[in-house]
């Protein structure tokens, strides 16, 4: 565990220093994060200048999990995302051999090697709306929901990463994988709003799929309602479990797919 | 204009090659309008109005479709990015020294790559725009179908040079990844593929907005078909479009001609 800790440094290290080497395109980077807040951010204004509520969400609450939902997207592009987008190309090129042949664990060391550190702001920016949110509600969270929200927050990241992870791991398969963005795209989607805009009877089929077979609407949903609405045990308790086993089953997924990579190429 | 032809004709044929994966893409670019369906139904069931700036729910859903289609032609993945790799990594001179004119190569080159497109779509997106017709309260005139049509070629020629353009910069600038990634978000919002610009009246910005180069990728042809623009207003429109067609294809051939005169081939 230790020497995993030591090497994730190293690794968040070196990505450092790598994106300073070209300061002017990594601030660029960071621009263009604070330019996609500024319209999700007009985006959600927009909608709130023209209704008061949206699916039983007032605008603080809303608010709220719009900060949620950037901190936690934020949270999987700089630790995972160009990692995961980058193996369909080991794959292809026959790279991938150099990341098996290393004396460490092979999903670990490809889906952690690079830290995108342009979108790590994302995090901290995300958290700040938070707190903002929370002010504007008027009722400070109180002491003991703090880490639960924290833990529910990272059960929710640990979803999108499994989710990924089984996108990655279809790579050795289909070789070129340019799909893989459109379907995390789409996973996105599904947790950039409230799960109760999908109460309608006709979303019925997906509130199903996407809130108990594959569950991105939980992600982000589960942990805010549990900061700002009702606690629901039920939901609450069905997020870190199933958070768990996906963990789980998609490294095995991951790892199985390994073993049918050809190595071509190299 | 028959080697153009065949480039046109390999392009197709390398485009293909992954149909599988494009089809997908396709397919799952498609499924976040429900997402989308559903939020704007949330939106104006709270509001209790029966239209927002001009537009009703159904028309509001009827846009956000149809900006898929302006972007079927006015996007242009990777070409930018190509261009600007090809100078940096000096490969570019190998269209240099061909008997062959760079932008032409690859205005063939992206039609080919548009009709591949567009023709892997056309099962999908009719299956989208059947199964959401009920969301067209009204389809245009033939003469309006036209409209649409020209204000598409609009968005393909704008797009595609103001691509070429950004593209060129690396002459000066080693690294733009950057800055393309700054405009296309950029793009994104300002084209109106998020929501339609009228939405945007309270920002003061809307005259603005409308005369932008953006406006025309994707706000504009979906206007054209959901009959927002008045007859006055759409050959003002028109010849705003225009102007911004030209002044890019100007633009980029004035890059052209002063980027090569810097370019030293280095690092081929």
């Amino acid at each position: 565990m230790l020497r995993h800790l030591r090497l994730m440094f190293c690794f968040a290290k070196f990505s450092l220093l790598g994106e300073l080497a070209f300061r002017s395109n990594f601030l660029l980077k960071i621009l263009v994060e604070m330019i996609w807040l500024g319209i999700l951010l007009t985006f959600f204004k927009t909608i709130f200048g023209k209704s008061s509520s949206v699916a039983g969400w007032n605008e603080h609450e809303f608010l709220f999990f719009v900060g949620a939902y950037y901190a936690l997207e934020g949270f999987v592009e700089t630790f995972f995302l160009e990692n995961c987008v980058e193996f369909s190309e080991l794959v292809r090129s026959g790279n991938l051999d150099f990341c098996l042949l290393k004396p460490i664990d092979p999903q670990f060391f490809i889906t952690l090697r690079r830290v995108d550190w342009s979108t790590a702001p994302k995090i901290l920016l995300g958290f700040i709306m938070i707190g903002f949110a929370m002010f504007e509600i008027g009722k400070p969270l109180e002491l003991w929901k703090i880490p639960v929200f924290l833990i529910l927050f990272l059960c929710g990241c640990s979803l999108a990463y499994s989710f990924l992870l089984f996108l990655t791991a279809l790579s050795v398969w289909m070789i070129r994988n340019q799909s893989l963005m459109e379907v995390w795209w789409l996973f996105t989607n599904l947790m950039r709003y409230p799960r109760q805009i999908y109460d309608s009877e006709w979303a019925l089929p997906i509130r199903m799929v996407f809130g108990f077979i594959i569950p991105a609407l939980l992600a982000v949903s589960i942990p805010v309602e549990f900061a700002v609405k009702e606690i629901n045990i039920q939901f609450t308790s069905f997020l870190f479990v199933i958070a768990v086993v996906y963990f789980f089953i998609s490294r095995i997924f991951f790892n199985y797919s390994l073993k049918h990579y050809r190595s071509a190429s190299s | 204009m028959k080697k153009y032809f065949n480039i046109a004709r390999l392009s197709l044929k390398e485009r293909l090659t992954y149909r599988g994966d494009f089809l997908l893409s396709s397919f799952l670019r498609f499924l976040p309008m429900i997402t989308s369906i559903l939020l704007w139904k949330s939106v104006y069931g709270s509001s209790e109005q029966e239209s927002l700036s001009g537009f009703s729910f159904k028309q509001v859903i009827a846009y956000l479709l149809l900006v898929n289609i302006s972007r079927m032609f006015s996007s242009m993945p990777g070409l930018a990015t190509n261009l600007a790799r090809d100078v940096r990594e000096g490969s570019i001179k190998k269209y240099l020294l061909q008997p062959i004119d760079l932008i032409g190569y690859l205005m063939s080159y992206r039609v080919a790559h548009k009709a591949a497109y567009i023709s892997t779509s056309l099962v999908p997106y009719m299956i989208l725009f059947g199964s959401c017709a009920s969301f067209f309260d009204t389809f245009p005139t033939p003469v309006g179908c036209v409209y649409f049509f020209m204000s598409l070629i609009l968005a393909f020629v704008i797009g595609f040079y103001f691509e070429v353009c950004l593209g060129m910069l690396s002459f000066w600038i080693l690294e733009v990844t950057s800055l393309l990634y700054v405009v296309t978000t950029l793009s994104f919002f300002l084209s109106g593929h998020l929501i339609p610009l009228d939405l945007l009246d309270t920002t003061g910005w809307l005259d603005v907005l409308k005369n932008l180069p953006f406006a025309y990728l994707a706000y504009f042809p979906a206007a054209i078909f959901l009959q927002k623009v008045s007859d006055e207003e759409l050959l003002l429109r028109f010849f705003i479009g225009a102007l911004w067609a030209f002044f890019f294809f100007l633009l980029s051939r004035v890059i052209l001609y002063f980027g090569l005169r810097k370019y030293s081939a280095y690092g081929a």
